[in-house]
């Protein structure tokens, strides 16, 4: 760390010197900087769009914030954002993270949503020696779905996860399902994907363990169109909750063929994951949508506050209805959240353009963030920090403007999050 | 085991309903249009559109003379052109239009799932009971009558009218049914057109049994292909029977194990394959099996 007393360092240096990093906003220091570049890549077309859909808004906020450069252990940077678009295509985010690092010679990468993006970012990040900052998929898929071992010392040096695993899952569910007094049998209708073998793997036994029966008919295959076969086991198990991590078409031809066969008379809580995690998935399922159960990775009630742009929840949220005219979705929170720790990240090295000491610091970092507290220090393995899953229920709203409230309804894995809703069952 | 099966002779409606307008433009014009999925989730965005104005009894047949006219404009603009150059090149061309139709849509309609079921109440959910605990959704009831309606009145076009007879000697053979006085041309734009009215039916039936984004055209299509190899051409009829042995094939294989799905449907597409192209070099008219219309 460096010591030279002019006026601009006194001034800034003591947060400098804490490690964190302050915002120059004055045009003197704008002129003399040096420049950062952070990737930033996330699937803005293509079927995983709804993913993607409010980053641009992000990149806006980010971008404004970011524009009078920023101050680092004393030496002024200007903050370049580029981001990529992967149009939902794993290749092409792993050749778009390579000509980033190649072309552009970024100092950091962001990666966001999905293993479709963020596998073969990390990837390339790692061949190339890039650190890189990734959020919204179950960690477990990457990091055990890299090639790491359990029990065994982490092999990636330069990829850092942070967010929801499957224990942040069980842990939201039975705290969401005690809520309300069922029979404990769960129907669960797990598709043939990397998230639906994972859930299946890990968490229906955990959920036996906790005294749920588990109902599973065996994984489908996503773009199936006829669903006769496990209604008819879920009706004559006589099933209560009913769990799933479908894409949103799958979700609504099973829901509207179960709806046709009787069967959502029965369920007092329906629990979905991956559909429902947008309001228009829930819209588009007309009356049959009242009361579903979801999970949030974010929630505009989250009481934190961005580094980046001092926005909280409330104020991103309402400022994205405002100049977008739609309903906010949890991703806004989570795609700025890792544009937080990025550059907490960089202002964590010594010096933010050595790419080594970049990666070695965020092994010990622990950021604040619009989604909390993201620790790499207390993880579940190396290289990856918690973070947490709320159970929410979308509710049909009465005082609009939206057609669904996004209520929160439990908070098991944040407690800091405030509980303003309690969970209706389903066939009510 | 019965309801299953009831399933699957109305899931089979569901897979006419989408099959029927690239039969038909392969009968017709010999071309298999790459871009019926990504047209029929067009109309399913037309029906949105106009559905959450007028509702949707006055949407239908809007959107159905809308596509029409797209129809006409298609070949003019793509199809007629693309045809000179041989068996390959409409092909490609539509293959392109499906990845332009499918961008665009995501440009101007977001990423978000939509579905026109809420704009019919409970009529997506809602069904009949039959003796016996057995549930029939009554959306799928009338789909399938949908299919039948619309196969039977295309047949009736087809044998009965001096259009239909028209198109039929412009599919058999061109050149003299230019010479005899036909406008092949004129011919051909008003089959592209029926056949993309015909996906207007198409689009009502899948955006109320499920819900589709801007890329959802392609899944679509594969039903579709699947259901019109396995039926064969000659009639339309046959592409009902191939629906229902494709969606026959499914729901077997998913009673077996729910993974089985789709891979049932699969293994009936290829034994159908296999079973045309016996003994004999590959071409478009053996793979779905083409006769002379009697």
């Amino acid at each position: 760390m460096t010591f030279d007393f002019t006026r601009r360092s006194v001034l800034l240096g003591a947060g400098a010197a804490l490690g964190t990093f302050v915002l120059g906003r004055s045009q003197a220091l704008a002129q003399a900087t040096v420049p950062l570049k952070i990737g930033f890549i996330s699937p803005v077309s293509g079927p995983l769009a709804g993913f993607g859909e409010t980053d641009g808004y992000i990149l806006d906020r980010a971008r404004e914030a970011l524009a009078g450069g920023v101050t680092m252990n004393g030496t002024g940077y200007s903050v370049e954002l580029l981001d990529r678009d992967t149009q939902s295509d794993p290749s092409r985010a792993g050749q778009l993270a390579r000509e980033l690092i190649n072309s552009d010679g970024v100092d950091i990468m962001i990666a966001v949503s999905t293993p479709e993006t963020i596998n073969p970012v990390s990837d390339a990040c790692e061949a190339a020696g890039v650190p890189c900052i990734s959020t919204v998929m179950p960690w477990e898929a990457w990091y055990f779905g890299r090639g790491a071992k359990p029990g065994e010392p982490s092999p990636f040096t330069y990829g850092f996860h942070f967010g929801f695993g499957v224990d942040e899952f069980y842990r939201a569910y039975i705290s969401q399902w005690d809520l309300i007094e069922t029979n404990r049998k769960v129907g669960v209708m797990y598709p043939n994907d990397a998230d639906g073998n994972a859930v299946r793997a890990v968490l229906a036994p955990r959920l036996v363990e906790a005294g749920y029966e588990v109902i599973d008919p065996g994984a489908y295959e996503t773009g199936t169109q006829d669903y006769s076969q496990q209604i008819r086991i879920f009706r004559e198990a006589g099933i209560e909750i009913f769990n799933t991590f479908p894409i949103p078409p799958d979700f609504a031809a099973f829901w509207r063929q179960a709806a046709q066969q009787g069967l959502h008379r029965q369920i007092k809580i329906v629990q979905t994951a991956k559909t429902g995690l947008f309001p228009g998935d829930i819209e588009a399922l007309g009356t049959l949508g009242n009361n579903i159960a979801s999970a949030a990775y974010w929630h505009r009630d989250f009481p934190y506050t961005s580094p980046v742009t001092g926005l909280n929840g409330v104020a991103l949220c309402d400022g994205y209805e405002a100049a977008t005219g739609r309903q906010w979705t949890q991703q806004l929170g989570a795609s700025l959240s890792a544009i937080d720790v990025a550059m907490a990240a960089l202002a964590a090295a010594a010096d933010p353009k050595d790419k080594d000491g970049v990666a070695a610091a965020i092994a010990g970092l622990t950021a604040d963030s619009i989604a909390g507290v993201v620790d790499f220090t207390t993880g579940p393995v190396p290289n990856v920090a918690h973070g947490p899953i709320i159970g929410t229920q979308w509710q049909p709203s009465e005082k609009g403007p939206h057609q669904f409230d996004y209520v929160v309804t439990e908070n098991a894995t944040d407690p800091n999050v405030p509980v303003v809703g309690t969970l209706v069952p389903y066939n009510a | 085991m019965i309801s299953q099966l009831i399933g699957a002779v109305l899931l089979g409606g569901y897979y006419a309903v989408l099959a029927t307008g690239l039969a038909f433009m392969f009968s017709v014009m010999n071309i298999i249009n790459l871009a019926h999925g990504a047209l029929i989730v067009l109309s399913a965005y037309g029906l949105y559109v106009l559905g959450g104005m007028m509702g949707l009894p006055i949407a239908i047949p809007i959107m159905i003379i809308v596509m029409f006219v797209v129809g006409l404009a298609l070949h003019a603009l793509i199809l007629a052109r693309a045809s000179k150059g041989g068996e390959l090149l409409p092909l490609l061309a539509t293959f392109g239009l499906s990845i332009i139709l499918d961008n665009l849509m995501f440009q101007v309609f977001g990423a978000d799932s939509l579905s026109l079921a809420p704009l019919v109440g409970d009529l997506s959910w809602a069904s009949f009971e039959l003796p016996g605990f057995i549930f029939v959704g009554k959306l799928s009831v009338y789909t399938l009558i949908a299919a039948v309606a619309v196969i039977a009145g295309l047949e009736w076009l087809l044998r009965r009218t001096t259009l239909g007879h028209r198109i039929q000697a412009t599919s058999q053979d061109r050149a003299t049914a230019r010479l005899l006085g036909i406008d092949t041309a004129r011919t051909a734009a008003i089959a592209t057109g029926l056949a993309l009215a015909t996906g207007v039916i198409a689009a009502t039936a899948l955006g109320l049994r499920t819900a589709w984004g801007p890329y959802a055209g392609s899944a679509q299509l594969l039903f579709a292909f699947e259901a019109v190899v396995i039926g064969g051409m000659g009639s339309l009829w046959r592409v009902l029977w191939g629906a229902m042995i494709l969606a026959l094939a499914q729901s077997l294989a998913a009673m077996i194990h729910p993974q089985g799905f789709l891979i049932g449907g699969h293994l009936a597409f290829l034994l159908a394959v296999f079973w045309r192209l016996r003994g004999g070099a590959f071409s478009l008219n053996r793979l779905l099996g083409r006769e002379v219309r009697t």
